[in-house]
């Protein structure tokens, strides 16, 4: 199992401050990067060039970007609600900061390792549906309220096919992994832990998406529809609300949200990786290696959904949580739950 | 520790008394989302990690955010005017009756139950689980029931609404 930084570094305030810069900078290139990414891939779906000027193929442009909006002027509109106007930029993003620490992308060194760290994962995602809400509350602007409240209603209904595919996951773990050698000594994996769930994978050699191919789907979808990304994203759905939640926001402000988007993208890659697709597990290439290029292929893949299915309407996004997924991920976990306790 | 207990009790106060004393209801609603964190902090300090989470998730993450969204959808002003002194009052007395009432149960409880447990042990999940399948069963049933009941009557609620007026009558005049 991973050390962590604590097992490292015995004085706790060094550990969290160099988890803390070391999340920063991975997020912060994630975001840099995915922005210009996201652009190339749109620019090749859509067979044009994408970003070309600035730097080789338009590598540089983001920083641009990052420069030109950290130089905008903060426009405070009139007759918002101060404390959540204000808030809710830090309410979306600090919790992203804190749930991509939780990710265990090597064998050998991870930031941390909880034993509940699918719960905790979770219990930040929570957080982003009420900043956004207080974002767009606080805005005193039709479009951004109406954007906050599909997110919302949207985030709760999502939720939940999210966590249910996700604890037929940790169902697998209880039953496949029964005793796991650490360091000298045998612990009992525990099902929760996402050291322990690609531990389990890589000791057993299968991914649990070959085990659960529905769970993953479900999980996929759920996780597109958390980070409110096409098809799912409604609450900022251009043509309709302006830009949603964030209509109020600008210069850093917007910055931040943005952030956070591609941030909340990057995480819900990385569990659906340490979840189905064996996290640090594979031939040849050490590791973290293996970790980040699972990662990004499933950020591609989001990002291909993007550019290529049309926005749902609000009632087909509700029907489809409540009506498809919510049944499909129940019936999955009560036949996992079954065979688990047959076999 | 020290520190984290104090923080715990600031934070669910503070809390507290916004969630009661704001006149702005989405401030308050949102202050009891603060309250909330407070509790859960104490969860924390407590050693109980997973029920700290679990706390942050379900209601800060599920009965809060439900709560603001129901605020929005019936309220049209945005302050709510204050309450009689007569009403303030009755309130603060049914508080401290009720409080009162949780002080003495927790004095007196027999020893074993408020002296300090050994965090591991107690409150690993695999106990809570146990002790949530074996021992409280029935009290988890029950809580099942209520929230199958609470279920029951909101889709009640909603037909009954449906049969007696056209909903799209009264759009447009918020």
């Amino acid at each position: 199992m991973p050390r962590t930084l604590l097992d490292i570094f015995p004085n706790p305030l060094i550990a969290v401050g160099i988890g803390i810069t070391a999340v920063m900078t991975v997020l912060s290139v994630n975001t840099l990067f995915c922005i210009w990414f996201e652009r190339k891939v749109s620019a090749w779906i859509q067979l044009r060039m994408g970003p070309m000027e600035v730097g080789f193929h338009g590598t540089m442009q983001t920083v641009a970007d990052m420069v030109k909006l950290l130089g905008k002027q903060l426009v405070t509109p009139k007759g918002i609600d101060k404390p959540l106007y204000h808030l809710a930029p830090i309410v979306v993003f600090a919790p992203v900061v804190a749930a991509a620490s939780l990710m265990p992308f090597s064998e050998s060194v991870a930031i941390t390792n909880t034993n509940i760290g699918l719960v905790l994962v979770f219990m930040f995602g929570g957080f982003a549906s009420i900043g956004i809400f207080m974002g767009g509350w606080g805005s005193n602007n039709k479009y951004a309220l109406l954007g906050a409240m599909r997110s919302v209603a949207q985030n709760i209904s999502y939720e939940i096919p999210l966590i249910l595919s996700s604890l037929s996951v940790v169902l697998l773990v209880g039953a496949m992994g029964r005793e796991f050698a650490v360091d000298g000594g045998v612990i009992q994996a525990n099902g929760m832990n996402l050291a322990h769930i690609t531990g389990v994978q890589a000791q057993r050699g299968v991914w649990f998406l070959l085990l659960q191919p529905l769970a993953f789907i479900i999980f996929f979808i759920a996780v597109l529809a958390e980070t409110n990304r096409a098809p799912f994203d409604i609450p900022e759905a251009e043509s309709e609300l302006i830009a949603g939640f964030h209509t109020e926001y600008s210069g850093m402000r917007f910055g931040l949200f943005f952030f956070a988007e591609f941030s909340n993208m990057f995480i819900g890659a990385m569990v659906a990786t340490i979840l189905f697709l064996g996290g640090w597990d594979g031939p040849v290439l050490p590791g973290p290696a293996w970790f980040f290029l699972k990662t990004y292929f499933l950020v591609f893949c989001m990002m291909w959904i993007r550019w290529t299915y049309p926005r749902l309407r609000f009632d087909q996004l509700m029907t489809f949580a409540w009506g498809i997924l919510v049944p499909l991920s129940i019936l999955n976990l009560l036949i996992t739950a079954f065979l688990v306790k047959v076999f | 520790m020290m520190i984290g207990a104090v923080l715990a009790i600031v934070l669910t106060l503070a809390g507290a008394i916004l969630a009661v004393g704001a006149r702005n209801i989405v401030h308050a609603v949102f202050g009891l989302g603060i309250c909330l964190c407070g509790v859960a902090l104490a969860f924390l300090v407590l050693g109980s990690p997973f029920v700290a989470a679990m706390e942050v998730l379900i209601y800060i993450g599920g009965i809060t955010v439900a709560m603001v969204f129901a605020v929005m959808l019936s309220t049209v002003g945005r302050e709510e005017p204050r309450e009689g002194m007569a009403k303030r009052v009755l309130a603060a007395i049914g508080a401290l009756v009720f409080f009162g009432a949780g002080v003495a149960i927790i004095l007196g409880m027999p020893e074993q139950i408020t002296a300090p447990v050994t965090p591991e042990e107690a409150w690993s999940v695999e106990q809570i689980g146990r002790d949530l399948l074996n021992r409280f069963n029935l009290v988890f049933e029950a809580l099942s029931l209520v929230l199958l009941l609470a279920i029951i009557g909101a889709i009640t609620i909603a037909s009954r609404s449906d049969e007696s007026h056209d909903p799209t009558a009264g759009e447009g005049d918020s």
